[in-house]
């Protein structure tokens, strides 16, 4: 599903990915953790286009993205991988101008083109998935970091992406809140869906996903089964991080 | 004071004229400074140059000086303006350029989140300026606009030196066929400045009805 070759990525002389290979299969769970600055979120964000990638490929859902292609069908395949891709971003990134349900529509309407009704339907039944039928018609800055986010949860999903990306989805959230967005997280990925999660949440890792990759230095360090390596970790790296993560 | 009350319907007038040029450039400067807004900040090279070069003529050269470029200076190549065409003009183009830098600052305003969100769910860039970042810019520009078009009813007592009888002008009429300064001065500066009341009062119900988020 998700396909990395010698993924690289540098701005001007600082290389922040390095030459990353690896392969999602469907409907895997795979949680990116490690250390600040490590890469984790270029990573995610060169999933989807957001950051170009500067050396070697990526293949989501069979559209190739190569570093090499010129800019016109480079553009033509991150259209065609945002299709297949949902995104969940640490600030939200709701539209403060638009209400809850309208959201959600904006992309139904403006991408798929579908009627305000037709989308507005679609809208409702996700809104109603998170949780959040009730407050349908509020702007989002009335809401809870968590009702935030899991409105972002659901303007993604309405797209029906194939792949779900998530970058540090609790970490701009107060502590009390980080459960009901991992809730909604864990149903989805029950669920079956293909997801790729920047975290810093141990235990959700550690619960819900079924791969980790734990990333230092704009490398995978470790790549394991989560149950392997929160008891033992491999690499020194990764033990020194998780002692650090567990110190109080 | 009597004079002025006498001739209040030509002072009207006057002031008619001032609103026309006011909202007429205001209208056409809105739609050039948000095209120059874009240029600038999403265009490519040579757009991009065409729009600072632009910016910076005009902010570096005087209201008037530009007017009677477009008034007598293009005479010279055969293109004879009525004067209030060449005021819509000249002022449109001089607006334009002011619009498009508050425009530019608004639009960078808007957090890069909201672009990347929108792109997230498969818009194309366009689709994201359209529907996502200019609404937003819209509402943070709305007070250095105000400004710009306070400034720009001002500046079109300015018009008056290409012949079109705006209030200045109408004034200067009443001045010449009555000998007598003051009341006509006094009065149009009151005009001026109802006038400009009314415009930021116009602005605020705006801003306001833009927060209601």
């Amino acid at each position: 599903m998700i396909q990395a070759n010698d993924l690289s990525k540098s701005y001007d002389q600082h290389e922040v990915l390095k030459h990353i290979s690896l392969t999602i299969p469907a409907h895997q769970v795979v949680a990116v953790i490690g250390p600040s600055g490590s890469g984790k979120s270029t990573f995610l964000r060169c999933l989807n286009g957001l950051e170009t990638i500067t050396g070697g490929s990526v293949s989501i859902n069979n559209h190739l993205l190569k570093a090499t292609d010129k800019k016109k069908t480079r553009l033509k395949t991150i259209h065609e991988i945002r299709q297949d891709t949902g995104m969940v971003f640490q600030q939200f990134n709701l539209y403060p101008h638009k209400t809850v349900i309208e959201n959600v529509m904006e992309a139904l309407i403006i991408v798929k083109k579908q009627s305000k009704s037709t989308a507005k339907t679609v809208a409702a039944q996700l809104l109603k998935r998170v949780g959040l039928q009730e407050k349908e018609d509020v702007y989002p800055s009335k809401l809870s970091g968590g009702q935030q986010q899991r409105v972002a949860i659901a303007r993604a999903l309405a797209m029906e992406p194939k792949i779900m990306l998530f970058d540090e989805p609790t970490s701009a959230l107060d502590p009390e809140l980080v459960g009901e967005v991992l809730k909604v997280m864990k149903e989805l990925a029950d669920e079956g869906m293909t997801m790729v999660i920047v975290t810093h949440e141990m235990r959700f890792a550690e619960s819900a996903a079924d791969r980790i990759l734990f990333m230092a230095d704009g490398q995978i360090v470790e790549d394991s089964e989560p149950k392997a390596f929160f008891a033992q970790p491999a690499t020194e790296r990764a033990q020194k991080f998780l002692a650090k993560v567990n110190e109080f | 004071m009597d004079l002025v009350i006498d001739n209040l319907p030509f002072l009207f007038k006057g002031a008619y004229y001032t609103l026309l040029i006011t909202v007429v450039s205001m209208f056409f400067g809105l739609i050039i400074g948000l095209i120059t807004a874009i240029a600038r900040l999403k265009g490519n090279r040579f757009f991009r140059t065409i729009a600072r070069v632009y910016v910076s003529i005009i902010r570096g050269t005087p209201p008037l000086v530009q007017l009677v470029i477009v008034y007598y200076g293009l005479v010279d190549y055969g293109i004879e303006l009525g004067a209030l065409t060449a005021a819509y003009i000249a002022l449109s183009i001089n607006i334009g350029a002011y619009v498009s830098e508050a425009f530019r600052g608004a639009i960078q305003a808007v957090p890069a989140g909201q672009t990347e969100a929108a792109l997230a769910t498969g818009m194309t860039e366009g689709q994201a300026i359209r529907r996502i970042v200019i609404p937003q810019a819209i509402r943070i520009s709305i007070p250095p606009l105000g400004n710009t078009f306070v400034g720009m009813l001002k500046e079109t007592s300015l018009v008056s030196v290409i012949a079109v009888t705006e209030l200045l002008r109408s004034a200067q009429l009443l001045i010449a066929q009555y000998y007598v300064y003051m009341p006509f001065y006094l009065s149009i500066a009151v005009m001026y400045w109802i006038l400009s009341t009314a415009f930021t009062f116009i602005l605020n119900e705006i801003e306001k009805r833009l927060s209601v988020y």
